[in-house]
C-alpha cells in the first residue's frame, strides 16, 4: 500500500471536521447540504481506505451503496429546498422555525 | 286458631299504613281517615281476642326465616308473652285513641294521607319492638320507629325549624341506635344467636365484666330511644310535630321503647349490679333534670315534653332498682295520663287560638269544662295526687327504690323524691296558669267531638290505673306483679309502716308542691326572671354543651381535615407535582427552538460526548 492508512485516515477526519464544521456554521441550506455531502465522502473514504488495508472487498460494496444512498438523498433534498424557497421565498434555514416549542 | 294470627296484630297497621301511602290520596278523605283507625283498632280487637296465648310462658309464632348466612339464622319470629302482651294492648289502644282524636285535630290539613299512613306505620314499628323475639327484628321496629318519628315532627317542613326538629330527634336517637347495633353484635358474638329468649337464657354463662359492657351498651341505646342523659335533647323539640305525633311518641310509643328493651332484656341486665347501679343513676338524674327544666318552660307541649323526661326516667329508675314490674306499671298508667295530657293540651291550644305560650292563655276553665276536667284528671295523675293511677305507679318506683340496700340507690331515692315535689310543683304551675285566672290571649275555636270523646276513657284509665297493680297494703292483690310472674323482677320487701310513711311523705310532697305552685303563680302570672329561669328555661344549656363538647371539636376537626390535609397536604401534592411538570416543560421548550442549528449543534455535542466516552474508556482501558 503506497498511502499510509494514518495519512488517509488522517484526510477523512480533516475532511469530516470541515464537513461539520460546514453544517454547522453555515445558514444557507444548500450550503448545509454541501457540508453533509462531504462528511459522507470522507466515511467513504475511510471505507476504501479499511478495504486496502485489509484486502477485502465488503469495504469498497460499502461505499458503492453509500454513493446510491447519497445521490437519492440528494434528489430529496434539493427538491424539499426548491419546496421551501417557493414557500417563503428564502433558503436560510433559521426562517423555518416552525417546529419552535 | 294458631300462634300465626298474632302477626296480624303489628301486620293490620302496616298493610292500612301501605294503602294510605298508595291510594289514600286519590280516595276521599273518609276513606283513609276510616283506614288508619280500622288498622290501629283492629290491631286492638286482635290483641284482646289473642290475649290467652299470652298466657303461662306465652307464644312463638314464626312467619318465615329472614336472613340465613351460615351461623346466622334471622327468622321473623314474634313473642307473646306476660311481659309484651300488657305493653301490646297499651300499644294499639292507646294509639287507636290517638288516630280517633288525630282524625279531629288533623281535618284542616290537606296532606292527610302522608299524615296518617306515617301514624300508622310508626304504630307498626313499635309494635315490631314489642313483639320481636329477635334482636335484628327489633332493631328493625327500632329504626322504623326512628324514621317515622322524623317525618312525623317534621310533618310540618315548610317551616325550617321543623324539619330541623325531625332531623335532630332521627339523627340523636341514631346516637343511641348505633350502640345498641354495636350490643347486639356482641351478642352474637358470643351467644351466636339474635333471639332474644334464647340469649337471655345465656346470659347467666357470660363472664361479669361483658355483661356490664353489654347493660351499659344497651343502657345508651335505651336512653337515645328514650330520651335520657345525655341523649335527651331531641324530646323538647320534637314538639314542632302535629300535638297526636306528642302524643303518640310521648305516651304510646317511641319514648317507652327503651324502658321496654331493658325490661325486655332484664335477665341479662339484671346480672350487672353495675349496670343496674348505672339503669338507675341514669333514671333518677333525667327525672331530675327534667323536672327542674319543666318548672321554666313557657310552652304548654315543652312542660308536658320534660315531664315525659322525667317520668320516663322514674321507669329507668324502677328497672335499675330491679323492679320491672313497677317500670311497666308506670308505663302502662303513663302512657294513658300522657296522652290524654297531650291532647287535652291540643284541644287547649285550639281553644286558645294556637297559642302555645302558657302566660298569654289563663281562664280556659270558664270556656271549656269538659278540656278542663280532662286536664286535670291527666294532671293530678302527673303529680301523683292519692288514689290516682300515677300515684300508685309512681309510689311503686319510690318504694323498690327505697327497698334497695346501700347508700347509692338511698341518694338515688332522695333525689326521686325531691323530682316527686318538683312534679307536682310543675303540674300545678301549668294547671293555674292555663285555666285559672282571667284569659290573657285571643279565644280560638271549641274542639269538635272527634278531638274531645278520646279523652274520656284515657281519663278513666289514667285515674283508675292503679287497679292494675293496687299494692297490698290497701287490699289489693298486686294483679300486674304476680300476672308478669317470673319476669317481674324482684319485689321490693318493705314493712307496712315504711310503706305507710312513704305514702304519707309522698302525700306531703304533692300538697307541698300544689301550696308553692299556689304561691307563686295562682295570683300572677308572670314569668320569672333571671339566670337561674333562664338556665332551665334552656334544658340546663344542654343544646349548647352539646354543641361546645360535640359540635365544635367536629367541626375542628372536620376544618382540619379540610384545610389541614385535604386542601394542604393532598391538594397540595397533586399541585405540586402539575407545577413541577408544568416548569419542567417549560424549561424544555426553550430547548426546542425550531432552528436547524440549535438541533445540529445539539447533534455535534452528542458526537464529541460519544467520542469523549470512547477515548476515556480507551484511556482508561
Amino acid at each position: 500500500m503506497i498511502v499510509p492508512i494514518s495519512h488517509i485516515l488522517m484526510v477523512a477526519a480533516a475532511m469530516f471536521l470541515m464537513g461539520l464544521g460546514c453544517v454547522l456554521a453555515r445558514r444557507n441550506l444548500i450550503m448545509i447540504l454541501i457540508g453533509v455531502e462531504i462528511m459522507l465522502n470522507a466515511v467513504g473514504l475511510v471505507l476504501v481506505g479499511g478495504s486496502a488495508l485489509w484486502h477485502r472487498v465488503d469495504g469498497q460494496i460499502f461505499v458503492i451503496f453509500l454513493m446510491a444512498m447519497t445521490a437519492a438523498e440528494v434528489g430529496i433534498s434539493l427538491a424539499m429546498v426548491v419546496y421551501l424557497r417557493r414557500r417563503k421565498g428564502t433558503i436560510d434555514a433559521d426562517a423555518f422555525d416552525g417546529m419552535k416549542g | 286458631m294458631n300462634e300465626t294470627l298474632l302477626f296480624l296484630i303489628p301486620l293490620l297497621p302496616l298493610v292500612c299504613g301501605a294503602l294510605n301511602a298508595i291510594f289514600g290520596m286519590r280516595a276521599p278523605r273518609l276513606f283513609a281517615e276510616t283506614l288508619a283507625v280500622f288498622g290501629v283498632g283492629a290491631s286492638t280487637l286482635v290483641t284482646l281476642l289473642l290475649w290467652s296465648y299470652a298466657d303461662g310462658e306465652g307464644s312463638r309464632a314464626v312467619l318465615y326465616t329472614w336472613l340465613s348466612s351460615g351461623e346466622l339464622e334471622v327468622p321473623v319470629a314474634i313473642l307473646f308473652d306476660r311481659l309484651s302482651a300488657p305493653m301490646t294492648l297499651m300499644v294499639t289502644g292507646v294509639s287507636t285513641l290517638i288516630h280517633l282524636y288525630a282524625v279531629g285535630y288533623m281535618a284542616g290539613e290537606k296532606d292527610y294521607a302522608r299524615f296518617f299512613s306515617l301514624l300508622n306505620l310508626f304504630v307498626f314499628a313499635m309494635l315490631i319492638i314489642v313483639l320481636a323475639d329477635n334482636l335484628l327484628l327489633t332493631f328493625l321496629g327500632w329504626e322504623g320507629v326512628g324514621f317515622c318519628s322524623y317525618g312525623l315532627i317534621g310533618y310540618w317542613y315548610g317551616k325550617g325549624e321543623n324539619a330541623d326538629a325531625g332531623r335532630k330527634a332521627f339523627l340523636v336517637t341514631r346516637v343511641g341506635d348505633v350502640f345498641f347495633g354495636i350490643a347486639m353484635l356482641w351478642l352474637f358474638a358470643l351467644t351466636g344467636t339474635l333471639s332474644i329468649s334464647a340469649i337471655n337464657a345465656q346470659a347467666v354463662q357470660l363472664a361479669p365484666a361483658v355483661v356490664t359492657g353489654l347493660t351499659l351498651l344497651l343502657l345508651l341505646g335505651a336512653s337515645g330511644k328514650s330520651a335520657q342523659l345525655p341523649l335527651m335533647t331531641w324530646l323538647a323539640d320534637a314538639m314542632a310535630g302535629p300535638t297526636p305525633v306528642s302524643a303518640l311518641i310521648h305516651a304510646a310509643t317511641m319514648v317507652t321503647a327503651g324502658v321496654y328493651l331493658l325490661c325486655r332484656m332484664f335477665p341479662l341486665v339484671s346480672l350487672s349490679p353495675v349496670g343496674m347501679m348505672a339503669i338507675a343513676a341514669v333514671g333518677a338524674l333525667t327525672a331530675f333534670y327534667a323536672a327542674t327544666c319543666a318548672l321554666a318552660q313557657r310552652e304548654i307541649k315543652r312542660v308536658l315534653a320534660y315531664s315525659t323526661m322525667s317520668q320516663v326516667g322514674y321507669m329507668f329508675l324502677a328497672v335499675g332498682a330491679g323492679s320491672v314490674a313497677g317500670a311497666m306499671f308506670h308505663l302502662l298508667t303513663h302512657a294513658f295520663f300522657k296522652a290524654l295530657l297531650f291532647m287535652a293540651a291540643g284541644c287547649v291550644i285550639h281553644l286558645c287560638h294556637e297559642e302555645n305560650d302558657i302566660f298569654r292563655m289563663g281562664g280556659v276553665a270558664r270556656r271549656a269544662p269538659f278540656v278542663f276536667s280532662m286536664f286535670v284528671a291527666g294532671a293530678i295523675c302527673l303529680a301523683g295526687v292519692p288514689m290516682t293511677g300515677g300515684f300508685y305507679s309512681k309510689d311503686a318506683i319510690l318504694l323498690a327504690v327505697f327497698a334497695q340496700p346501700g347508700l347509692s340507690f338511698q341518694g338515688l331515692w332522695l333525689l326521686a323524691s325531691a323530682t316527686a315535689l318538683l312534679t307536682a310543683i310543675y303540674t300545678f304551675r301549668l294547671l293555674y296558669l292555663v285555666f285559672a285566672g282571667e284569659p290573657r290571649g285571643d279565644a280560638g275555636h271549641a274542639p269538635g267531638g272527634l278531638m274531645r270523646w278520646p279523652l274520656l276513657p284515657l281519663a278513666l284509665l289514667g285515674l283508675g290505673g292503679g287497679i292494675l297493680n293496687m299494692p297490698e297494703l290497701v287490699g289489693g292483690n298486686a294483679w300486674l306483679q304476680s300476672y308478669l310472674g317470673p319476669l317481674a323482677g324482684v319485689a321490693p320487701q318493705v314493712s307496712h309502716a315504711a310503706e305507710w310513711s312513704l305514702w304519707g311523705g309522698a302525700t306531703a310532697l304533692v300538697v307541698v308542691g300544689w301550696l308553692v305552685a299556689r304561691r307563686w303563680y295562682a295570683e300572677r302570672a308572670v314569668p320569672r326572671e333571671g339566670f337561674v329561669a333562664g338556665f332551665l328555661l334552656q334544658g340546663w344549656q344542654a343544646d349548647r354543651l352539646v354543641a361546645a363538647l360535640i359540635l365544635r371539636p367536629f367541626r375542628a376537626a372536620c376544618r382540619f381535615c379540610c384545610y389541614g390535609i385535604d386542601l394542604t397536604v393532598i391538594d397540595g401534592l397533586l399541585d405540586g407535582s402539575v407545577d413541577a411538570c408544568k416548569r419542567l416543560g417549560k424549561g424544555l421548550r426553550l430547548v426546542s427552538t425550531g432552528r436547524l442549528s440549535t438541533y445540529i449543534g445539539a447533534f455535534a455535542w452528542g458526537l464529541l460526548a460519544l467520542l469523549g466516552w470512547c477515548l476515556w474508556r480507551l484511556v482508561s482501558l
